[in-house]
């Protein structure tokens, strides 16, 4: 039972004189793990905030299970059942693991239920805080957790809102070996029964967790195959060539959403 | 309420390396603890006060009581919700003019030299028939309950607009400045219908009592005091409900809360919407507290004094908010009593210190004193020394550190 989840077709982005994203034509099934790979600048970010409602598209259509969502709000895309992460972990610092975890869960309640005293932890809270290994550190200010702790909680809180399609933004960057490992079992885990499209630069996670890889460059589709064939395609290894130094670099300012809000509050 | 408060902008502390999942609920003791105290201080309120109070003094306390209730509203949007809310005074005078609207009508009504059953300000603008505007409030009903109406009404559909083009942060509290001073203009240029300058004043009854007799002004006080203490109940349940969570992370990451699932919109709209209805609420009760609501009392400079009092109160917290008020206000009427003028220095430079030396205001130097004193019982008690590594609820958070206003 494949059927595209989620398509895009002819999708551009172009900022100012700069086309990040220059037609793009890509299918997602029902089910799928897509690693979704390309040097810096490819415009695998941009693609993501296309799908997410964050950038919209120049030109071009995107359709999720059926319906057309370019255009749409975020959050309304959000309600359509997509739900992603940020290349720089972007969390609530305030507020405990608990409670963003909670918040994600929760955000089908109406103003008036969400007035209502919280009681307890919801099964579904439960269970994201053992199986991200978040649930010691649940009472805990999530500005408290370290870089590691926060992917997690990112990819906690994505779980939690219980998406159809989860998109996650180089979940694994700046984690040491061991977290490296861990997130690569819970991202097994999560795609046995989830469509997930994983944005990752590192080649070493891309052999041991990947089945089907898109290649972006400079804006395309270079190449679509599984992990081997994509290795072995020469205008791969040319486009990555001598850059592999700067593929390692992490942190992309536009990510950082909580600062850029933080400096505008009066 | 200012040791009680110790709670309301902290979290339980982590369960130190237990693999259970830590209920969030607090005890049902620790729930209680919070409406008993506030039940506490409504009796010593309504019982002990009075002992050593006289009448004016009385007076003067139910005056600074409707501050407190302005300012927990304020601490929700401001502190909580992160919207500078500079024109608080506008929700203030709805509410206000609201009452004092039907009691000048009251008055009239019972007032058989009254021409044509007009209020003088009316006559003497040439008026011959009770304008559209005022006849609802004929009703008291109506009256009551447009003094939160009105309020909500206006800050949800402003807040709407507003807050769905995303506007925040200078822009947001410079536009609230801006709404202040266009009512004051309004509410003077429209004699006829406003009283001008001058206000409304000299209410004699609501419902058929007389307002000025010592009972009545009892009652007015019971009520006040009751008021304010259900107003900061219901504030503190709405700020350490979910939805208080989620106000949390749109003030922090407006951006970031889209992806989450919600519109930022609705949730700042109903905070605004809720702190303008206390506002709205607060000024009706001043209205037979001061027997009087004139523009002077809504107007730029008591906007600001509304919000400053939150800065020194602590605008993280509810209690600490009121509390502010009240000491404000209350060293507002002492120091004038004695330096006329003096006050705007004083309140000037307190804010100046607060800002630089304890951006969490007075409740955040009790939180943490409190912390303080507890880690050190605690090492007491454990026989080490006291435990940095282990960062407690109570410790201040790192973006208050910074001082930046938020
Ligand atoms: N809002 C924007 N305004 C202008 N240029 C932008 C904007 N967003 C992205 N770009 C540019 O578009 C290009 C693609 O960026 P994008 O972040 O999608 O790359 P990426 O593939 O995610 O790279 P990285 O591996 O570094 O995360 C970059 O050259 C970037 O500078
Ligand atoms: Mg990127």
């Amino acid at each position: 039972m494949t059927h595209p989840l989620l398509s895009l077709s002819g999708v551009r982005v172009v900022f100012g004189e700069f086309t990040a994203i220059d037609g793009i034509d890509l299918t997602v099934d029902e089910g799928e793990l897509r690693f979704l790979i390309g040097p810096n600048g490819a415009g695998k970010t941009t693609l993501v905030d296309v799908v997410t409602g964050r950038t919209r598209p120049t030109s071009g259509t995107v359709t999720f299970a059926g319906q057309p969502i370019h255009g749409r709000g975020e959050h309304r895309i959000v309600r359509a059942g997509i739900g992603r992460t940020f290349q720089t972990s972007v969390v609530f610092e305030e507020l405990t693991v608990l409670e963003n975890i909670d918040l994600a869960a929760h955000f089908r309640l109406g103003p008036l239920a969400l007035l209502r005293r919280r009681r307890g932890v919801t099964p579904t809270v439960g269970g994201v805080l053992e199986r991200t290994g978040l649930a010691p550190l649940a009472g805990a200010p999530a500005g408290t957790l370290s870089h590691g702790q926060r992917q997690w909680l990112e990819i906690a809180m994505l779980l939690a809102q219980g998406p159809r399609l989860l998109l996650l933004d180089e979940p694994v960057a700046g984690m040491s070996h061991t977290e490296r490992e861990r997130t690569g079992e819970l991202l097994t885990e999560i795609a046995a029964d989830h469509t997930v499209v994983v944005i990752e630069h590192d080649m070493e996670f891309l052999r041991r967790y990947a089945r089907d890889v898109t290649v972006l460059h400079e804006g395309r589709v270079l190449t679509e195959g599984t992990v081997s064939q994509v290795q072995a395609d020469p205008r791969v290894q040319e486009v990555y060539l001598g850059r592999s130094q700067r593929t390692a670099t992490v942190g992309d300012e536009r990510d950082t959403l909580v600062p850029a809000a933080n400096n505008e509050e009066g | 309420m200012t040791a009680e408060d110790t709670r309301a902008t902290t979290r339980p502390a982590p369960t130190a390396a237990s693999a259970a999942i830590p209920d969030p609920r607090p005890t049902p003791l620790a729930r209680a603890r919070d409406p008993l105290t506030v039940v506490a201080l409504v009796a010593a309120a309504l019982l002990v006060l009075p002992l050593f109070l006289d009448q004016f003094r009385l007076n003067l306390f139910a005056q600074y009581l409707c501050y407190a209730i302005v300012a927990i509203g304020i601490a929700l949007a401001w502190g909580r919700g992160g919207m500078l809310t500079l024109g608080h005074g506008v929700y203030f005078g709805l509410g206000g003019y609201a009452l004092a609207m039907h009691l000048t009508l009251a008055r009239v009504a019972e007032d058989p030299m009254a021409q044509g059953g007009l209020p003088d300000f009316m006559v003497w603008s040439g008026l011959e028939t009770l304008p559209l505007l005022w006849r609802p409030f004929a009703n008291p009903a109506f009256a009551l309950f447009a003094v939160v109406a009105v309020p909500g009404l206006v800050a949800a559909l402003l807040g709407w607009s507003v807050f769905r083009q995303r506007v925040r942060g200078a822009y947001f509290a410079i536009l609230n400045q801006a709404l202040a001073a266009a009512f004051v203009i309004l509410l003077v240029g429209q004699q006829h219908l406003t009283g001008g300058t001058n206000g409304l004043t000299d209410f004699p009854t609501f419902a058929g009592n007389d307002l000025y007799s010592p009972e009545a002004q009892w009652v007015v006080y019971v009520i006040v005091v009751v008021t304010t203490a259900l107003v900061y109940l219901m504030f503190r349940h709405v700020a350490g409900s979910r939805y208080g969570s989620l106000l949390v992370a749109v003030r922090d990451g407006e951006d970031r809360v889209r992806f989450l699932g919600y519109n930022p919109t609705w949730v700042k709209t109903l905070a605004y919407a809720l702190s303008a209805m206390a506002a709205g609420l607060a000024g009706a009760l001043f209205v037979p507290v001061m027997g009087i609501i004139s523009p002077e009392m809504l107007g730029v400079v008591p906007s600001i004094t509304f919000v400053l009092a939150v800065a020194i109160g602590g605008r993280y917290s509810i209690a600490g908010a009121a509390v502010g008020a009240v000491v404000m206000n209350a060293a507002q009427t002492t120091f004038s009593e004695s330096f006329a003028g003096g006050w705007i220095y004083l309140q000037g430079l307190l804010f100046v210190v607060v800002i630089v030396f304890a951006p969490r205001g007075l409740a955040g130097v009790v939180q943490s004193t409190t912390a303080a004193l507890q880690r050190a019982r605690r090492a007491r008690a454990t026989g080490g020394t006291p435990d940095s590594t282990h960062r407690t609820s109570d410790t201040p958070q790192g973006t208050d550190a910074s001082g930046s206003p938020r």
